[in-house]
């Protein structure tokens, strides 16, 4: 119930956020109405940071807890976190092409570096799908998340670091949206924006969260259950020397253990 | 293109990416709710069985 409300302020505000961005803020003197899709491009940019952060964290706190719920976190945050990455790049090509002249440039040190960020974790979502065994496949998952996170702080920098057309960055830089001479409905619109759409990153995680719990449960059932019946199956032909018995407890041990690759 | 096309384009695929996600997640969990809870059940049934035998 309490995450169906946080959905529906998210809805709300997201709703009141497009509104104002589209039809309330006036057009940029230099780029017209194409600097509109700059609150939505992003907003969903800082939230793919958010997400894979939360992504590294989580994966952190799984091989330090061996707990499997941080897993259920990590993975979470990483599917989430694609579709905000790959919001990102689409509402930056369409904000390229009016601005730019060209949706896409491989020399663009942040466009690149932001293209590999999803590639790194679809490939981490992908990873996931390698084994069956949960404390395996969280160990593994858990140090690609955590690996690819390097690639966080380079897609932030880049645009520091090297030259490029993007531009530099939008909050961390004063002289830009947080100067005090930065018209007010602008930086309304762009916090209203992100503040919206992180109620929305906050639902579907919680979402997603309760999702991966329920799937891991039955996932573990159906684990046991071929177990079970593999053994009655071995005892009810008297194949003593062929009970399985031994192969299944230690891939249950294996499992409660899990410090394997 | 007009830049309105693209301010469309940006914002439709967007919003509309995000309510799919969202509308897909929902039905995923209540699914699995759905599997989960008949899962428990069969379980139930199967001990209730077994603890009559057993009697």
């Amino acid at each position: 119930m309490k995450t169906r409300v946080v959905g529906i302020i998210g809805l709300l505000a997201v709703i009141a956020a497009v509104v104002f961005g589209l039809f309330v803020v006036p057009p940029d003197v230099n780029q017209g109405d194409a600097q509109r899709i700059m609150y939505v491009h992003v907003a969903s940019a800082w939230l793919a940071y958010l997400s894979f952060g939360v992504t590294a964290l989580a994966g952190m706190l799984y091989l330090w807890k061996r707990d499997l719920r941080f897993d259920a976190v990590a993975l979470s945050a990483a599917e989430v976190g694609v579709m905000f990455t790959a919001f990102a790049i689409w509402g930056g090509m369409m904000w390229a092409k009016p601005v730019w002249g060209t949706f896409w440039q491989w020399e663009d040190p942040r466009l690149t570096t932001t293209a590999l960020l999803l590639a790194l974790y679809v490939g981490y979502l992908l990873l996931r799908h390698l084994t069956d065994d949960p404390a395996r496949r969280a160990t593994r998952a858990a140090i690609v998340g955590l690996v690819a996170a390097i690639d966080i702080p380079i897609v932030h920098f880049s645009v520091v670091w090297w030259r490029g057309l993007h531009q530099t960055a939008t909050f961390a830089d004063p002289t830009k949206i947080l100067h005090p001479s930065a018209p007010l409905p602008f930086v309304i619109a762009l916090v209203g924006m992100l503040s919206a759409l992180t109620v929305v990153w906050a639902y579907l995680m919680i979402r997603r969260y309760q999702l991966a719990r329920i799937e891991w449960q039955i996932e573990e059932h159906g684990r046991l259950g071929r177990i079970t019946a593999a053994q009655r199956a071995a005892v009810a032909s008297s194949a003593i020397p062929a009970i399985p018995a031994a192969p299944a407890a230690t891939a249950i041990d294996g499992r409660v253990e899990g410090a394997g690759l | 293109m007009t830049n309105l096309a693209f301010i469309i384009a940006g914002y439709g695929v967007i919003l509309g990416g995000l309510a799919i996600y969202a509308i897909t997640l929902v039905r995923r969990l209540r699914n699995a709710r759905a599997d989960s809870l008949r899962i428990r059940r069969d379980a139930e049934a199967v001990a209730d069985v077994g603890g009559d035998r057993r009697a």
